[in-house]
């Protein structure tokens, strides 16, 4: 019963971070998977004896069932649905907006586009949320100043904020073409690992394929918009009311136990 | 403890700014040459947790979860598209119809005189100086500095002011006399990196060398032949460029986002009581 209120907890927990981030940019949700424990078989240990002349002891083990040790959270997956499009009229703002996704053979579920960003060193990062914005020297960076990537994997350094941005993501300065915005596809969005400020990073720190060269991708980008985050606030509170009714079920399953105990304790083992 | 309360808390006192800067954008929405701010929100740092460590079922992340903590004020960024013009008729309400221009004023500063800083708002006054001269100055009486950056003095009596290209300013007098002068415009290639004096004035950041910047970085000081690209008209201001819907929208939404949060942390309360309940 309490590892069940442990998870209900988490949940709760969860769904709570997902909802503080409801006005987040391009933040993906995070949906949990309660799981239960490994199921203990239980057997009973016994004798058997063999009526013969010189009686035979056998050690015998019968099956008698499964006993179940409770839940617990297993798993946080991001769900990486599209989010709603939001105008901001910023230049350094762009939104990536899915248009057919690949789905993984494996697993059956759709991969993720993402904006490729330098690591300080550490390899790659990736992000859904595009507000960006210039450093002192022009580069283009997300607001931790972490590099937005090239397509060819290099930094993108640019005069000043006047520029465009159109649909396939080349960036444009007096119809120019100066460089195009590097974009990752993720086969399996779900063996990404999720960090602070929106990023996510492979599990073996190697780096995803461009999503330009992928068959069958498509997608496009959108200059002085932002990706919403794609939290449904209805629905994480329901699941949130929820959570807590399942937490609110296993006290009382906990009080009933306990209940049961004070009688086992002090009524039947009166003298 | 339990960490939604942490969390929702967390979220609550950044949502408390956001509604500040949207309080602000819509107080400033009838300041002339005033440009609305925007926030938004980042994640909080995640924390991964490896209750499992020996858990081999199958799974499709990999191993531990990880859940963060809240959202956080990430940037705040100044929209510096350009505001609509609105005629007024008199000759010295100056405009530009081109974004990142900036007229530059001389204000009184206690450490060394005066310093520069920069402005759209283009509402100009003549105000008399002991010896009867007049000096251009903005609507609180500080000086309009001219290309060379000292303040313009004028003769007593000026009373046609017309704006030509490349931002010169021309004064005639009631004897048919003229004189010419050049307002001082710079261009900020990045103003993110202003500094916001007022909802006016925008100034150069004190801390440069720590940000990793020249001033030259920042803006250009329009000379020369550079000065043609300057686009300046008379008998206009600037309307600020706060888009009241979009304002009101966010509004709602961060108060109602607010709510949820604050409810969260009702819940939360609840649950430790039930805990607090078992016995």
């Amino acid at each position: 019963m309490a590892s069940g209120m442990i998870a209900q907890q988490r949940r709760t927990e969860l769904l709570t971070n997902n909802m503080a981030n409801a006005n987040t940019p391009g933040y993906k949700a995070d949906q949990s998977v309660i799981r239960s424990f490994p199921d203990m078989l239980m057997s009973r240990l016994g004798n058997a004896q063999i009526p013969t002349d010189d009686p035979l002891q056998l050690k015998t083990m019968n099956h008698i069932g499964a006993i179940n040790a409770g839940v617990y959270m297993q798993e946080t997956l991001p769900l990486f649905t599209q989010g709603q499009i939001n105008e901001t009229e910023l230049t350094t703002d762009v939104a990536l907006i899915d248009g057919n996704v690949p789905t993984n053979p494996a697993t059956g579920k759709p991969g993720a586009f993402l904006f490729r960003l330098e690591n300080q060193g550490q390899g790659e990062s990736y992000t859904r949320n595009g507000n960006f914005t210039l450093d002192g020297q022009g580069f283009l960076v997300n607001p931790q100043g972490l590099y937005v990537l090239s397509d060819e994997g290099t930094r993108i350094q640019l005069q000043n904020d006047d520029f465009s941005i159109v649909a396939d993501g080349r960036i444009l300065v007096d119809d120019i073409e100066v460089n195009r915005i590097g974009i990752s596809f993720a086969e399996n969005p779900q063996a990404l690992m999720k960090e602070d400020n929106g990023l996510f990073r492979t599990a073996d720190e190697t780096n995803l394929p461009s999503a330009y060269t992928t068959p069958e991708a498509t997608f496009s980008m959108q200059q002085g918009f932002l990706e919403g985050s794609n939290v449904d606030s209805a629905r994480t509170m329901t699941d949130m009311l929820t959570a807590y009714r399942a937490f609110e079920a296993n006290q009382k399953v906990l009080q009933a136990y306990d209940r049961s105990m004070e009688k086992a304790v002090n009524e039947i083992g009166r003298v | 403890m339990l960490r939604t309360m942490i969390t929702s808390t967390n979220t609550m006192s950044q949502l408390q700014q956001q509604l500040d800067t949207i309080g602000n954008n819509l107080s400033n929405s009838a300041t002339t040459g005033y440009k609305a701010r925007d926030v938004k929100f980042h994640e909080l740092l995640y924390q991964q947790f490896n209750n499992d460590k020996l858990d081999r079922a199958p799974r499709q992340s990999p191993t531990g979860i990880r859940y963060g903590v809240g959202a956080v004020l990430g940037q705040a960024q100044m929209n510096w598209k350009q505001g609509t013009l609105q005629p007024t008729g008199r000759e010295l309400d100056f405009a530009f119809s081109e974004p990142k221009q900036y007229f530059n004023i001389l204000m009184p500063d206690e450490a060394n005189g005066t310093k520069t800083v920069y402005t759209r708002q283009g509402a100009f006054y003549m105000s008399p100086m002991e010896n009867g001269q007049l000096m251009l100055v903005n609507g609180e009486g500080y000086p309009v500095a001219d290309s060379e950056g000292a303040p313009i003095v004028l003769e007593e009596n000026a009373s046609k002011f017309t704006i030509s290209d490349g931002g010169n300013l021309t004064v005639s007098y009631p004897n048919g006399t003229t004189t010419q002068t050049q307002l001082a415009v710079s261009v900020l290639q990045k103003p993110q990196f202003m500094e916001n004096l007022s909802a006016a004035y925008l100034g150069l950041p004190t801390n440069l060398a720590e940000l990793g910047v020249t001033e030259q970085d920042i803006l250009t000081n329009l000379q020369g032949a550079d000065r043609a690209e300057i686009a300046m008209q008379n008998g206009t201001l600037e309307a600020s460029n706060v888009n009241m819907s979009k304002e009101f929208t966010e509004l709602i939404s961060t108060q109602r986002s607010y709510q949820f949060n604050a409810r969260a942390v009702t819940m939360a309360d609840q649950m430790l009581g039930l805990i607090n309940g078992i016995r």
